[in-house]
C-alpha cells in the first residue's frame, strides 16, 4: 500500500542546512599584550560516523602523537517528531511545476520537528564562552533558513531553527586521574516538512467552459438569453485518420490543392499538412480549396505525396496537458426559459 | 616517647646509596625520555587558564616506565568529537637527577613563564620515544614508595596523550616538533613562485564608442547579461563589450559596462541591446567618435604570471609635447631658447622648466604661449639665470589636465586576471581620443617577480602588508603551496612573506582559512552541499558562506 519509492532527503538536507550555521565560528587566543596569536576556525562534524572509517581516516597513524585537536564541535540529530501544531488538512494539494514545466500534484508536506544537538569541546572555558556567545545572539530563540527541501519542484521552505536548552559540564573537581572535561550542549529543533511523492497532476485540461448570460440578475425570472460556450480545439493531428496524399508539389500561396482521395473531407473543416493548418472553402472529387496558413500557422511549401490528416472533434478530445491548442467558441440564443442544471449536464 | 637512639632511621650515607642505586638502575633498565617543560605565554587570572603556551626546551632523562604491560587508560575510542586516544603512562624518574639537570635550568628561566621549578610540573610534556607520542603531565606523586630510609628518591609522573590546541612545539628535536606536523588547525597559503610582467598591445582606429552610457542598471540578474551593439556599417567593426553586475541588497543590477571592443567605423551612434542573465530593465545608449581615433582594443601579447590582484593598465598620451631646447650665453646665462617640437593639443600654457645650473648661480625661469590648435606658439626668458656652465635640459608639460579634452584624451583600461594569476583579458573604460599610431600599453609588474629560498618547517613567517604570522607546517616547493598553522590573521593576495629563520620571500597568490587537512574537519563539505539548498537572496546574518 505504501511502497512508492521516492526519497527527497529532506532530512538530509535539514541536517546539513543545521550543520552550516555553525561552520564559520572562530576562537582567537591572545599573547600577554592582548594581540591575537592564533586564530583557529572551529572544526565542525557530523558526530555519528562508521566507526572504522572514523578510525581509518583520524587515526592513520596508530602511534598518533596527541589525544585529539581542540576546540571542537560536533553536531547530530536525536529526535523525530511530527509536529500537530503545524498540522494542515491532509487532502489539500497545491500544484508545482518541474523542470520540465510539467504541472506536478503535491500534497501539503507532514510537519516534523529534527532535534538537534550541538556538543562543543574546548580545552578551555575562555574558548567555549567565545564560541558560545558568537552563536546564541542570533536565536531569539529561533533563526530562519531558507531551504530547498525538493530540488525537482523548486520548493523552498523557511525552517525555523529553535534553540531550546543550553547545558554544559565542566568536571573540574576530583582527583587528578581525570583530566578537566569542558562540554558545552546546545538543544535545538528544527521544524522541516515531510513530503509525499509527487505525482503527475491527475487533472487534465479544461474541457469545456460554457458561460450563460440572462437578461436580469434575477436568474429565476429572467431569461436565459446568450450561451457562450468554448472547448480546446487540436493543432495537431492524433487520430491519423485520412490516408489522403497531396498528387502535386504545393509552394506558399497555391490554394487549389489535388489530392489522391477527398472523402473524408469536408467543407469548413481543416486540414493539417506538415505543420501547416488549412481550412476547406471548396471540395472536388481530386482537390480542395483552402485558406493557407490557417490558426497562425505558417503558409510553407509541401511535396508532392505528402501526407494530409484531418482535424477533428475527436483529434479535439485527445490534447493532453502540454500539448499546444487553440478554442472552439460558440455563441447560441435562447428564446425557452430553461435553465442548465450543472449536475445532469443538460438543459432543463 | 623518643626513637630509639641505636637505631638508625636512615643515615644521609644509607639514603645517598639508595639514592645512587635508583639513579644506576633508572639508567640500566629506563628509557631516555625528553623532558618539556610549558611556558606560560598568556594567563587568563579569572577564570583561572593558560590561553596560551609554548614548548621549547628539551631535557633529556631517564625514566622508568611503571606501566610495562602496555598503555593505561581507555585506549583508542570513538567519541561523538571523533577518535580520541585515551592512552596514559606513568613513568618514574629520580628526583636527584631532575635536581640536578632540569630544575636547575628552569630557575633561571623567567618568572612569567615559569611558574615553578623545584620539582616536576603537571602540564608539562614528556616525550615518549617508543611510540614517538607526546603525554601531559597529569599527576606528579612524590612519595611512592613512602619515605624508604626516611626519605623519598623517585617521582612518578603520570601521563596522558597531551590534547593539543594551538600551542608552539619547537623544542629544536626535529623528531618531536613534527609529530604535531598534521595536527592542529592547518590552512593553505598559495605562494607565488615566479612573477612575470604581462604584455599587450593596442589598436587604433576612427568611427568608434566613445562612451557608454548606463541609462537603467536593470534588476534581476542572476547571471551576467549579454550586451550587443547595433553591427557597424560595411567595413567597419561591430564593438562589443561586456557587463559587470554587482549586488546591493540582494538585488543584482549591472554595475558598469565595459567595453572589449569599441568597433570602428561607426557613423551613427550605435543601439545597444542588453538581454539574458535572468534580469530586466537594463538600458544603455553610447556616443561615437568619428573624426579622431581613439584605443578600439586591446589584445594581450602574453599574459604574465604571478598575478594575485589585478594589475595596473597604463596607455601612453595620444599627443605628443612640446618640446625645447636652451642655448647659454655670456656670463653663464641662458640666451635663448629654442621650439623643436611645438606639440598639440594644450589647452592652457604649459610650465616650462628650466634645469638648474650645476653648482652654484640662479635657475632660469621661462612661459610659453599657445596657439591655434594647442600648440606652442613662443617661449618667452622671464629670468635668464646665472652660473650655466652648459646648455640646460628644458621641460615644457605635457600633463593631461592641460590638454584640451575635446582633441586628446588618454585611454583608461582595466586589465582581468584568472585564478592562476595570469592577465586574461584586457577591458577598455575609456577609449581615449586623438591617438595618431597605436600607443604603447604598460602592465604593473606582479608583486615580487621571483619567489626565493626554502622555508623551513616550525618557522615563523610574516606578511609584508597585513602583519599576519603564522607557522610553516610544510612547505612545497614544486606547487608554491604553503601548510601553515597558529595563523593570527588573514594573508593579503599580493603581499609577500618572509620566512623568521630561512629568509625565504614569496608572494601571496591566495590563501583559504579552510582547514582540509584535518580528516574530522567537516566546516568545507557542509559549506558546499548547504550552498546547493540554501537559499541566501535574503543577508545572512552569520556571514558568507
Amino acid at each position: 500500500m505504501l511502497g512508492t519509492y521516492f526519497y527527497h532527503e529532506i532530512i538530509r538536507k535539514t541536517v546539513v542546512s543545521f550543520g552550516t550555521l555553525f561552520n564559520q565560528i572562530y576562537v582567537k587566543h591572545n599573547d600577554a599584550n592582548s594581540d591575537v596569536e592564533s586564530e583557529i576556525k572551529v572544526p565542525l562534524a557530523y558526530g555519528p560516523a562508521q566507526k572504522f572509517l572514523a578510525r581509518l581516516e583520524q587515526q592513520a597513524d596508530l602511534n598518533r602523537a596527541v589525544q585529539i585537536n581542540l576546540p571542537r564541535m560536533s553536531f547530530e540529530m536525536n529526535s523525530i517528531s511530527y509536529d500537530p501544531t503545524r498540522k494542515v488538512s491532509v487532502t489539500q494539494t497545491f500544484k508545482a511545476v518541474d523542470d520540465n514545466t510539467r504541472v506536478k500534484k503535491v500534497y501539503m508536506p507532514v510537519p516534523y520537528n529534527l532535534g538537534f544537538e550541538l556538543n562543543i569541546l574546548t580545552k578551555l572555558n575562555d574558548d567555549a564562552l567565545q564560541i558560545l556567545e558568537q552563536i546564541l545572539p542570533y536565536f531569539q530563540p529561533s533563526f530562519n533558513v531558507t531551504v530547498e527541501l525538493i530540488d525537482s519542484i523548486g520548493e523552498k521552505r523557511d525552517i525555523p531553527v529553535v534553540l531550546d536548552n543550553i547545558s554544559f559540564q565542566d568536571d573540574y573537581e576530583g582527583d587528578f586521574s581525570t583530566r578537566r572535561a569542558l562540554i558545552y550542549t546546545l538543544q535545538f529543533t528544527a521544524k522541516t516538512y515531510l513530503f509525499g511523492p509527487i505525482a503527475d497532476s491527475t487533472e487534465g485540461i479544461i474541457r469545456k467552459v460554457q458561460v450563460d448570460y440572462y437578461t436580469d440578475t434575477n436568474q429565476l425570472s429572467a431569461k436565459r438569453q446568450v450561451r457562450y460556450t468554448a472547448t480546446p480545439q487540436a493543432r495537431k493531428d492524433y487520430d491519423n485518420d485520412t490516408g489522403a496524399l497531396l498528387t502535386e508539389a504545393v509552394d506558399t500561396s497555391e490554394t487549389i490543392i489535388s489530392l489522391n482521395d477527398t472523402s473524408g473531407l469536408s467543407v469548413g473543416g481543416r486540414v493539417i499538412i506538415d505543420s501547416e493548418i488549412m481550412k476547406i472553402t471548396n471540395l472536388t472529387s481530386t482537390s480542395m480549396t483552402v485558406k493557407r496558413g490557417y490558426d497562425s500557422t505558417i503558409a510553407a511549401e509541401h511535396a508532392n505525396g505528402t501526407k494530409l490528416n484531418v482535424l477533428s472533434t475527436a483529434d479535439d478530445s485527445r490534447i493532453v496537458v502540454g500539448d499546444d491548442f487553440g478554442f472552439n467558441e460558440s455563441l447560441d440564443f435562447f428564446e425557452s426559459g430553461a435553465d442548465f442544471s450543472p449536475t445532469r449536464k443538460v438543459d432543463l | 616517647m623518643a626513637l630509639n637512639p641505636f637505631f638508625l632511621q636512615g643515615s644521609q650515607s644509607e639514603q645517598r646509596l639508595v639514592q645512587e642505586l635508583i639513579n644506576e638502575q633508572l639508567r640500566m633498565y629506563g628509557v631516555d625520555v625528553t623532558y618539556i617543560p610549558r611556558k606560560i605565554v598568556n594567563k587568563d587570572t579569572i577564570f583561572n587558564e593558560i590561553e596560551s603556551s609554548k614548548f621549547d626546551d628539551n631535557y633529556t632523562i631517564e625514566a622508568y616506565v611503571n606501566t610495562y604491560e602496555g598503555h593505561s587508560g581507555a585506549g583508542d575510542i570513538l567519541t561523538k568529537f571523533g577518535m580520541s586516544l585515551r592512552d596514559e603512562l606513568t613513568i618514574t624518574i629520580s628526583k636527584e637527577r631532575y635536581d640536578d639537570f632540569i630544575a636547575s635550568f628552569l630557575e633561571s628561566e623567567s618568572d612569567d613563564e615559569i611558574i615553578l621549578s623545584s620539582r616536576p610540573r603537571e602540564g608539562d610534556l614528556v616525550y615518549f620515544p617508543l611510540g614517538q607520542r607526546l603525554f601531559e603531565v597529569k599527576f606528579v606523586e612524590h612519595e611512592d614508595p613512602f619515605y624508604q630510609l626516611g626519605k623519598n628518591y623517585v617521582y612518578q609522573l603520570k601521563c596522558e596523550l597531551f590534547e593539543y590546541e594551538d600551542e608552539v612545539i619547537d623544542t629544536t628535536i626535529g623528531e618531536i616538533d613534527t609529530q604535531i606536523k598534521e595536527e592542529g588547525y592547518i590552512t593553505t597559503l598559495q605562494l607565488i613562485g615566479i612573477g612575470q610582467t604581462a604584455t599587450a598591445s593596442a589598436l587604433i582606429n576612427s568611427g568608434y564608442v566613445r562612451e557608454v552610457f548606463l541609462n537603467n542598471d536593470g534588476n534581476g540578474y542572476t547571471s551576467t547579461p549579454v550586451i550587443q551593439f547595433d553591427d557597424a556599417p560595411t567595413g567597419g567593426s561591430t564593438a562589443t563589450a561586456v557587463a559587470i553586475t554587482t549586488s546591493r541588497g540582494g538585488v543584482a543590477s549591472i554595475k558598469e559596462i565595459l567595453i572589449t571592443n569599441a568597433g570602428s567605423g561607426y557613423t551613427v551612434a550605435p543601439n545597444i541591446n542588453i538581454y539574458s542573465g535572468g534580469g530586466t530593465g537594463a538600458a544603455a545608449t553610447c556616443s561615437i567618435e568619428t573624426s579622431n581615433k581613439g584605443v578600439v582594443s586591446i589584445a594581450v601579447d602574453d599574459g604574465g604570471s604571478g598575478y594575485p590582484t589585478i594589475p595596473t593598465v597604463t596607455i601612453a598620451q595620444p599627443s605628443v609635447g612640446a618640446v625645447a631646447t636652451a642655448t647659454t650665453g655670456i656670463g653663464g646665462t641662458v640666451a635663448s631658447l629654442t621650439l623643436v617640437n611645438a606639440g598639440v593639443a594644450y589647452a592652457q600654457a604649459p610650465v616650462v622648466t628650466i634645469a638648474s645650473p650645476v653648482g652654484s648661480g640662479t635657475t632660469a625661469t621661462a612661459t610659453a604661449t599657445i596657439g591655434v590648435g594647442g600648440t606652442v606658439t613662443s617661449l618667452t626668458i622671464v629670468d635668464a639665470g646665472s652660473g650655466y656652465g652648459s646648455d640646460p635640459a628644458v621641460t615644457i608639460d605635457n600633463s593631461d589636465s592641460i590638454k584640451d579634452p575635446t582633441l586628446a584624451v588618454r585611454a583608461v583600461a582595466k586589465a582581468e586576471i584568472s585564478s592562476g594569476n595570469i592577465v586574461t583579458a584586457i577591458r577598455i573604460v575609456n577609449p581615449g581620443i586623438g591617438y595618431t599610431e597605436a600607443p604603447t600599453v604598460t602592465i604593473s609588474n606582479p608583486p615580487l617577480v621571483s619567489g626565493s629560498g626554502v622555508f623551513q618547517f616550525n618557522e615563523l613567517i610574516t606578511g609584508s602588508t597585513s602583519g599576519t604570522t603564522a607557522r610553516v607546517k610544510e612547505w612545497n616547493s614544486t606547487t608554491n603551496t604553503m601548510k601553515i598553522s597558529i595563523i593570527d590573521g588573514y594573508f593579503v593576495p599580493g603581499e609577500t612573506v618572509v620566512g623568521s629563520a630561512s629568509s625565504a620571500t614569496y608572494a601571496v597568490g591566495s590563501y583559504s582559512s579552510d582547514d582540509t587537512y584535518n580528516k574530522y574537519t567537516d566546516n568545507d563539505e557542509i559549506e558546499t552541499e548547504a550552498d546547493l539548498i540554501l537559499d541566501f537572496t535574503e543577508s545572512n546574518p552569520f556571514g558568507t558562506y
